[in-house]
């Protein structure tokens, strides 16, 4: 399976700015082979985290979005049978109908067990799937194979991939699936995070704006009553629209007036909230 | 290595396993870890599932590595700590009464939350730690509550026992009455409810049935006749009721709010309406009951089939119920008898339960919950009580 050389450290990609303590997580997880489950509020960066591993050790990244009606064998693979029998019916393909194997199309997590470089398998917010799945999906991860029902034929994993998994804390995991794994809880990052963060989207992002705007947006993160608090993405995308608005001046945030809450604020209630109370401040 | 470490994360309430500590030592192993950082940041994410943990977790590894004191029990604590200590009841009933100094009888009418409650109480009464002591909590002293206590027969608070008489397994209540009885979590909520769902066919036809294909081919004498189904999907329809006023309902509030979580996650076609103590001409579907009334009457046009769920307590002056002038709130005008106005929704819904959160000893108690109970079937709401309000709404069809 790994060898040293195909195992190399992680530190960080161009994108993704990276804490000492989670490199020193996702370096831990990919000794010890443990799955890793990544747990924090939305936008602290968990789908992202994948992304960058994969960027920075040059690893093909294969993604697994959960869906809560989702059945374990849809990410193993597939019985192509309508196919096979539009081939048996037509017969004007090159596949060989007698053969079930060439119907058998492989789902994420089984592409990540056959694919001839060791990969990373994003397992993308497993907390929608009911409790079967995610235990089920735990024991073929442990034993990195899975049976082929129609072909009776084992997969085995070539190459053992890196696993993540994210989850939005929305419900509780299992115990034995949590036993299974290595656990990060990534925190909303303070201020000083977020600046270096904003850098890496904005490497010439004028002094002054960065300042302000990152100030403005802790303010925001504050206020009351609000059920969606603006995350990363949300103030990314919001200093993006500042700096394409040509009649934009930093000063307008100073004075607390504040342009574009629509991007901070997804859910018209806590718009609403947000103009009331950023308006009221102002007076 | 270690050892005392991983048994202090133990005591302390983290729910640490011997193979995530195996684990741990396999990382060490593999010279992952360089410094005393790193082991703490290796040690946590193996050892440690919940963010939950992590401030304890940190207190024990600076009390450890750092011998920088361990504070008295804070709420993360206490909560593991009483969690330990409901382990310990489970299997230790007589000794768990004489500790606390309740008689064995009363103690088993105490549900857990109960006993917790009471539980806390004791260790807020001391207002500092008594390591030694004779007092009521601390570590290693002659008191019956503690760990590591040498009181004959004295239960251990999530601590390592030093005498073996503080461990009677007198497995009397195991864990299955804890699981029946006790408060309702999410998960087990979503279990008994599941079974409400009707799956029929919804969306576009995209599923190929496989029988219907065969036989239709055959017809065809051979010639592929590929027939599409439309997808299953829950097509039922639940209108939930929440008693939200008053300080009546206010104990039940966490168990309400569970239901009210799992039910707007799991129902795709679900209507939640509020009100206060009984029905009268109008409900809200904003929890403040101001901004968005909906006219009872309406009800009456809806689907029959859909399942009715009235949560609350039912107890109220029996004036608000029968009285055509009930409503305790002056603004609401003529607003007819409620009860007559719960017939109708009874009447109208054949599917309907009332899901009382009261405990069912105290329902003959209250006049109203008894007059409700000949309108509405009752359940408590505890699992086994949801349990049977699920087989009647299922049954009945």
């Amino acid at each position: 399976m790994s060898s040293e050389k195909n195992n190399p450290r992680f530190s960080g990609a161009s994108k993704y700015v990276l804490d000492d303590e989670l490199a020193k997580i996702v370096d831990v997880s990919m000794t010890l082979e443990m799955p890793l489950l990544l747990k924090g509020e939305p936008g602290t960066g968990k789908t992202m985290l994948a992304h960058a591993i994969a960027e920075s050790l040059q690893m093909p990244l294969i993604v697994l979005n959960v869906k809560s009606s989702m059945k374990l064998i849809e990410a193993l693979y597939q019985y192509d049978t309508l196919t096979r029998l539009n081939d048996s019916r037509f017969g004007d393909s090159r596949r060989d109908v007698s053969n079930i194997e060439s119907y058998i199309k492989m789902g994420k997590v089984g592409q990540a067990f056959t694919a001839d470089k060791r990969t990373i398998l994003l397992i993308d917010e497993i907390d929608k799937a009911d409790t079967d799945f995610q235990d089920d999906m735990l024991d073929v991860l442990d034993q990195m194979q899975f049976d082929i029902i129609e072909i009776d034929k084992t997969v085995k994993a070539k190459h053992r991939p890196v696993i993540i998994i994210t989850s939005n804390a929305k419900k509780d995991l299992s115990d034995p699936f949590l036993g299974r794994c290595n656990f990060h809880h990534i925190a909303f990052p303070d201020p000083d995070m977020m600046r270096m963060i904003v850098e890496v989207h904005f490497p010439k992002l004028d002094e002054e704006l960065m300042s302000v705007c990152i100030s403005t947006f802790y303010r925001l993160r504050e206020l009351r009553g609000i059920e969606k608090k603006p995350a990363t993405r949300e103030l990314i995308n919001w200093i993006r629209a500042l700096k394409s608005d040509p009649d934009f001046r930093p000063k307008t945030l100073l004075q607390g007036r504040v342009p574009y809450l629509g991007i901070l604020f997804k859910k018209s209630a806590d718009l609403q909230q947000a103009v009331q109370q950023v308006v009221k401040s102002r007076g | 290595m270690f050892v005392d470490f991983f048994y202090t994360l133990r005591e302390r309430g983290i729910p640490v396993t011997p193979t995530s500590f195996l684990r741990l030592q396999k990382a060490m192993n593999a010279g992952l870890v360089h410094s005393l950082d790193d082991f703490y940041t290796v040690a946590r994410t193996i050892l440690v599932k919940s963010e939950r943990f992590f401030d304890t977790y940190d207190q024990i590894f600076a009390h450890h590595f750092e011998n920088a004191s361990l504070e008295d029990p804070t709420a993360v604590e206490l909560t593991a700590i009483a969690r330990a200590m409901l382990e310990e009841w489970l299997q230790n009933p007589e000794g768990m009464a004489e500790a606390l100094g309740i008689d064995q009888e009363k103690l088993k009418k105490m549900t857990p939350e109960e006993l917790i409650q009471y539980f806390l109480d004791r260790l807020k009464e001391q207002t500092e730690a008594h390591h030694g002591g004779n007092k009521w909590i601390g570590t290693g002293g002659t008191s019956p509550t503690g760990h590591s206590g040498i009181h004959p027969g004295g239960m251990r608070v999530g601590g390592a026992s030093r005498n073996h008489s503080a461990i009677k397994v007198a497995l009397e209540r195991r864990f299955r009455d804890y699981s029946q009885e006790g408060p309702l979590t999410q998960s087990q909520m979503g279990e008994a409810l599941k079974r409400l769902r009707r799956m029929a066919p919804t969306g576009p036809k995209d599923i190929v049935n496989i029988d219907k294909t065969i036989y239709e081919t055959m017809r065809n004498a051979g010639e592929i006749d590929i027939i599409f189904d439309r997808r299953l999907a829950d097509r039922l329809k639940v209108v939930l009721m929440i008693d939200n006023g008053g300080w009546s309902m206010d104990p039940y509030i966490d168990v309400v709010q569970t239901l009210f979580h799992y039910a707007s996650s799991q129902f795709k076609d679900l209507k939640i309406y509020f009100f206060h103590n009984t029905i009268y001409s109008r409900v809200w579907s904003d929890p403040q009951r101001y901004y968005k009334p909906q006219d009872v009457d309406d009800f009456i046009r809806w689907d029959p089939e859909t399942r009715f769920i009235i949560v609350g307590d039912a107890n109220m002056a029996p004036y608000e119920l029968v009285h055509p002038n009930g409503s305790i709130y002056i603004d609401a005008k003529q607003t007819g008898v409620s009860l007559e106005r719960l017939k109708l929704l009874a009447g109208t819904f054949r599917h309907s339960v009332w899901l009382n959160p009261m405990s069912i000893q105290e329902w003959r108690y209250s006049r109203t919950t008894e007059i409700i109970r000949q309108v509405f079937p009752m359940f408590e709401l505890t699992l086994d009580g949801l349990e049977k309000a699920v087989q009647f709404l299922t049954s009945a069809s």
